[in-house]
């Protein structure tokens, strides 16, 4: 099954790719400059906000799961727009997951350098776009790495997928909730086959994202 | 053109800057003087807009480049650092940035990453940054303290010719005696935060 690559397992790795692409876009998207913002502008409350965020970090994956079914489920807020047991609710359920963490790690790099780089930007009468491209300019290979931490976090997670997923075949189904699914069914072998699956496309991504990170470095 | 008034700036309880009135004049030329930790940088910090005051009052006018002690090599080679920070049409920028390579002798590197450039070469570097574009205000903040004594002749002939050019205000920062030789260039002395000293170049007290 695995060999042959049935339509089923490429559907799988089609839906666990798609979700794990945006949850960690849209997680960047936010997390990123949210972290940076967070940890270069002083302002009331700064602590608490850090201190939220720590915690957020550790939030388990089916607690987030939770949330997002009773906020998507029929009677929830957002009930009316019918995405439970779709990949897009359970990218959000993602996202929830990994922008604490985005924001966390970004805030981490700012702190390293970003002082320093603030100080320079500003002699140099950089705007803000100025700024922010120097920023990522500066901390690229620590940026990936933040990337990649998310990336890593999405396509691994399978609490918060499987409740808001449902791991619905030909739908929902990604290769964390096949994996759990073909271990309860007793079947092993399928069940490590596709954990190895799972990492190759780990691997790929990981050399990559190197690969990139490096060229760009030799610039 | 810079005015301060009872500038004062402490760190926790500790004062390290307290500067009664000074006025630098439009175009005017100062090098500040004193030992480690006698308030020089902050004073610069200040100015740039980098650093909080604690009391007092700062008033410049006109645009401010601003060169800091750890000046940060841009994670690209030394052409793109320019390119960087010059502004303009993308010919223009060339033009410029070869014009800027040949002055601070920099064109062997151009295509080097500066962040293995070496101390000397990373502060004339810096410096190009800072003086690709016309300021009303320059502060520098020990321009050529990694430089050798080559390197230290250049940075102040640079820093000479930019100032006589475009008449800007220089404000520089100096523990190791060497300066420009601009005519009516200012040495303020600073011990412990305080304006000690202030004298003509040539060595008459103002």
């Amino acid at each position: 099954m695995l060999l042959s690559m049935d339509r089923e397992i490429l559907q799988i790795i089609g839906v666990t790719l798609r979700m794990s692409f945006f949850s960690t876009v849209i997680s960047c998207l936010i997390g990123m400059p949210l972290g940076i913002l967070i940890t270069s502008t002083s302002f009331k409350g700064k602590r608490t906000v850090r201190k939220l965020i720590n915690t957020l970090m550790g939030l388990p994956p089916v607690v987030a799961g939770l949330i997002v079914y009773m906020l998507f489920s029929k009677n929830g807020i957002f009930g009316s727009m019918g995405l439970l047991f779709t990949v897009e609710v359970m990218v959000i359920a993602q996202c929830l997951l990994i922008t604490p963490v985005v924001i966390s790690l970004t805030g981490s790099v700012c702190s390293v350098n970003g002082k320093n780089l603030l100080e320079n930007a500003r002699g140099l009468a950089f705007g803000k776009g100025k700024t922010v491209r120097l920023f990522l300019l500066q901390n690229r290979a620590s940026l990936v790495s933040v990337v990649l931490t998310a990336f890593g976090r999405s396509i691994a997670e399978v609490g918060a997928v499987s409740i808001v997923g449902g791991n619905i075949q030909w739908k929902t189904r990604v290769m964390t909730t096949a994996i759990m699914l073909e271990t309860n069914k007793g079947n092993f072998t399928l069940a490590l086959a596709l954990g190895l699956v799972l990492l190759s496309i780990s691997f790929i991504v990981n050399v990559f994202a190197s690969l990139l990170s490096e060229k760009e470095g030799e610039e | 053109m810079i005015e301060i008034k009872n500038l004062r700036k402490a760190y926790g309880g500790r004062t390290v800057l307290d500067i009664e009135e000074l006025h630098i004049k439009k175009g005017e030329c100062v090098v500040l003087t004193g030992h480690n930790g006698s308030g020089k940088s902050t004073l610069l910090k200040i100015l740039a807009g980098t650093e909080k005051k604690s009391e007092g009052s700062v008033i410049t006018r006109g645009q401010i480049y601003y060169l800091p002690q750890q000046s940060l090599p841009f994670n690209k080679s030394v052409r793109k650092n320019l390119l960087f920070c010059l502004e303009g049409k993308r010919k223009e920028k060339n033009e410029k940035c070869n014009e800027l390579l040949d002055a601070f002798e920099l064109r062997h590197l151009e295509n080097k990453n500066a962040g293995t450039l070496s101390g000397g070469e990373c502060q004339r570097l810096a410096l190009a940054r800072v003086l690709c574009r016309r300021a009303d205000i320059i502060l520098l903040d020990e321009p050529s303290s990694a430089a050798d004594s080559k390197g230290r002749a250049l940075i102040n002939s640079l820093i000479k010719k930019y100032c006589e050019r475009t008449g800007c205000t220089l404000v520089m920062t100096t523990h190791t005696g060497e300066y420009p030789e601009i005519k009516g260039l200012r040495i303020i002395g600073l011990c412990d935060g305080i304006t000690v000293s202030k004298k003509e170049a040539d060595g008459n007290d103002a």
